[in-house]
């Protein structure tokens, strides 16, 4: 009984000590217009950076680009704080109303409207117009992830698109040479990799992989996962219900075990068990592929149109309570100096964002994987813009699971997750004030 | 629990003892000085347990009766709405509340049995005089120490439908080898239950031991002079003697089941589809993830008045049967 209590108490301790911090920080609207101009001229400031670049090359590469850009400013020092993108949810948003965040930070697409819409960043719009960028420095799309009703939040950093991994190996088995690169030549291809034994895709109903080829494939069928204003999900649309019919069909057709675990086909890729995976561009500096004879080409178009799924991740200005104006421009110019310098991001597993260092040759001759990315980027889709509408996606997830489980067919799944979808959208729209 | 249970035969003794000497006022002073000593000690723990443990309940109760929400800055008091939303079907939040509220339930009763009987019969081996007793001891306990994330990726490893050892060993003597052990139902309760079983049934059984060997051996002669075999023995002589121990262990194990998180957040991710989704699981998204935060408190709320109720209901039984066995 006691220790019950005990327990039940410390669910709510969790719950209200998270509110506890929120709560302290009051609310701290901004607009302060902050020029910031190409270079920053004032006073000596230290400004922090925080970002969730922990694994694979960005630890060893973010430190060296801050040095540089530190040795070559001398009234600005840079302060590099890494942590994990999920600390980093946690954290930033309480650390902003207290006024212990940082004076710039990066954030995946997704996130910024659930930031802005909690007034937690600064209106860049002066910013961006300061540092001369607009819509046309970018892939198509991008840039716009960054606005929300009509205010520019964000300065894109990186993109990272799905694309096509292929083992050759297993699929030379299948007298294959010819990577396919629509539905005809991949279901042949299939079906070919099925004639010698080989389940040439395996499909997953997880995030990432599972959920981002739906949506490509969504995308493809000529569908959108909400409506225009993101008041109504509509990925139960035909187009929504072909694409996920397509996937279990993988399943059904033999194509493709059943009950695959979250990544559970990049393994069977790296193990010589399965020809193909659809995953993104951060795998390409994979290193367990070194031993691998692979390829990574565009999704194919198993629908009526081009399209595939990535994410992005942009430059923001925190609404620190009390900011200092001064910090926010020589963040500013910080942001400027990085994206000039982004060439080497591409070691990160991530294209660059900024269009005249992404088309730069040099930088396919480095990194060559990345061409079929860089292609795709003209039909690339976005994350939608909406506050809160991470607990909307987490269904389609649901969704997808549920079908290839067996346990709903596609239309039933993908239906009574929009209807579910619906509500989250309705109550975000009144948790995040409309 | 146990202090509980024992209580009230101490309580009585503690009072005949004191009427042994000393004037009446000199043992209340003496009383009053043991009792502040003894509030001394207990200060630290007492201050840490208002701080961290009472005083946010009480907020969490607070902010189950309000609209709270990071985004505002007024928070409005809505009586009892939280709470009849969850029991109303039309709210956003009652039908996933109630869904995970069954998964814990079907998880309480599906591993708690487990969770006492294996432990239980693993005790009875144990106390027996072999040989490399104290080994089997260490062995049984030994993945209690391990923390919820090893546990998450070792069993991981095992279970994958596809390249998991476990399948792998099943096809080598013939088996099917493509049980879906962290993807589909039924065999996700199954994952769940062992791996639990696996991960936890050390402390039980360590309790258990420290029962059995708390037994009179007495008893135990007695009983076979009167004839009593293995198995009366064990009904009339093990079984009431570990009463008060299989008391704290099923009120325990029927919390820490109840409270189940990062097994199924780690091997299953609460699918297939919602399936394995646990009350904590649920609560923790929705406070936490999705700033919910007083919805996600009425919800803790409502668990922590079932878990006082089964605890209450539980205790009561088998307080009964430990009267009626002393009497």
């Amino acid at each position: 009984m006691k220790k019950a209590f005990v327990r039940a108490l410390g669910i709510a301790a969790a719950v209200s000590l998270g509110v506890a911090l929120t709560g302290c920080g009051g609310s701290s609207s901004n607009s302060g217009a902050v020029s910031g101009g190409g270079d920053y001229t004032g006073p000596k400031v230290d400004i922090t950076f925080w970002h969730g670049w922990t694994g694979g090359a960005a630890p060893t590469l973010v430190p060296k680009l801050i040095e540089k850009f530190n040795s070559e400013h001398d009234n600005i020092v840079v302060k590099n704080v890494p942590q994990e993108w999920g600390d980093i949810a946690k954290k930033m948003p309480l650390a902003i109303k207290a006024g212990k965040g940082p004076d710039v930070a990066v954030l995946h697409g997704d996130d910024l409207a659930t930031y802005a819409a909690q007034k937690l960043l600064l209106n860049a719009d002066d910013i961006v117009k300061g540092l001369g960028y607009t819509a046309d420095d970018f892939p198509p799309g991008v840039f716009d992830a960054g606005d929300y009703k009509g205010t520019q939040y964000a300065i894109p950093w990186s993109v990272t698109p799905l694309g096509l991994f292929v083992n050759k190996t297993v699929l030379g088995q299948a007298g294959i040479t010819d990577i396919p690169t629509d539905q005809a030549s991949y279901t042949a291809a299939l079906e070919a990799l099925k004639g010698v034994g080989v389940q040439g895709e395996w499909v997953d109903g997880y995030v990432f992989t599972g959920t981002f080829e739906f949506e490509s494939l969504l995308w493809q069928f000529g569908g959108d996962l909400y409506n225009k204003d993101v008041t109504k999900a509509s990925f139960n649309s035909d187009a929504g219900v072909q694409a996920l019919t397509w996937m279990t069909d993988l399943v059904k057709n033999g194509y493709s075990p059943a009950n695959v675990a979250q990544d559970g086909n990049i393994k069977a890729l790296l193990a010589g068990q399965t020809a193909f995976n659809w995953n993104g561009v951060w795998q390409t500096t994979n290193s367990a592929f070194a031993d691998l004879d692979w390829a990574a080409a565009p999704v194919p178009q198993i629908g009526t149109e081009k399209a595939v799924w990535s994410s992005s991740t942009h430059w923001v200005f925190p609404a620190n309570k009390g900011q200092d104006k001064n910090k926010t421009a020589a963040a500013a110019t910080f942001v400027k100096w990085m994206n000039d310098n982004s060439a080497g991001w591409a070691e990160t597993g991530e294209l660059p964002a900024a269009n005249d260092v992404r088309n730069d040759p040099t930088l396919v001759q480095n990194y060559p994987n990345l061409q079929p990315f860089m292609d795709e980027l003209e039909y690339a889709h976005y994350e939608t813009v909406s506050p809160g509408i991470a607990e909307a996606n987490a269904l389609v997830t649901t969704a997808i699971n549920e079908a290839l489980n067996g346990k709903k067919t596609p239309q039933q799944a993908l239906d009574d997750a929009a209807k579910k979808a619906d509500q989250i959208l309705k109550q975000n729209a009144s948790k995040y004030g409309g | 629990m146990a202090d509980i249970v024992t209580t009230p035969a101490v309580a009585p003794q503690r009072a005949s003892a004191g009427g042994s000497g000393g004037t009446r006022a000199s043992k209340a002073r003496k009383g009053r000085r043991r009792t502040l000593i003894a509030y001394l000690f207990l200060a630290p723990f007492l201050i840490l347990f208002l701080t961290f443990v009472v005083a946010p309940a009480i907020f969490g109760l607070w902010i189950s009766l309000t609209d709270y929400s990071p985004f505002s800055d007024v928070q409005n008091f809505v009586g009892l709405q939280n709470y009849i939303a969850l029991f109303d079907p039309n709210s956003t939040f009652s039908g996933d509340f109630w869904q995970s509220m069954g998964a814990t339930a079907i998880f309480v009763v599906l591993s708690v049995p487990c969770l006492v009987l294996v432990p239980l019969g693993i005790a009875l081996l144990l106390n027996r005089k072999i040989r490399a007793a104290t080994t089997f001891r260490t062995v049984f306990f030994a993945p209690y120490v391990l923390g919820v994330a090893v546990i998450g990726v070792i069993w991981g490893y095992i279970l994958d439908t596809q390249s998991g050892i476990l399948n792998h060993l099943l096809g080598l003597i013939g088996l099917p080898d493509n049980i879906p052990w962290t993807v589909n139902v039924p065999w996700v309760w199954v994952t769940l239950v062992g791996v639990t079983v696996w991960w936890t049934m050390g402390l039980n059984t360590v309790i258990f031991l420290a029962g059995l060997k708390g037994i009179n051996g007495d008893l135990y002669e007695a009983a076979a002079l009167d004839g009593a075999g293995a198995w009366r023995s064990f009904v009339s002589v093990t079984i009431p003697g570990l009463r008060p121990v299989m008391l704290f262990i099923t009120t325990t194990t029927v919390l820490a089941s109840a409270n189940m998180f990062g097994q199924s957040y780690l091997l299953t991710r609460g699918g297939p589809g919602n399936a394995t989704r646990t009350a904590i699981m649920y609560i923790a998204d929705q406070g936490l993830s999705q700033n919910n935060m007083a919805p996600a408190a009425a919800m803790s709320y409502v668990l922590f008045a079932f878990l006082a109720i089964i605890s209450i209901i539980n205790f009561r039984l088998q307080r009964e049967r430990v009267e009626r066995t002393v009497a």
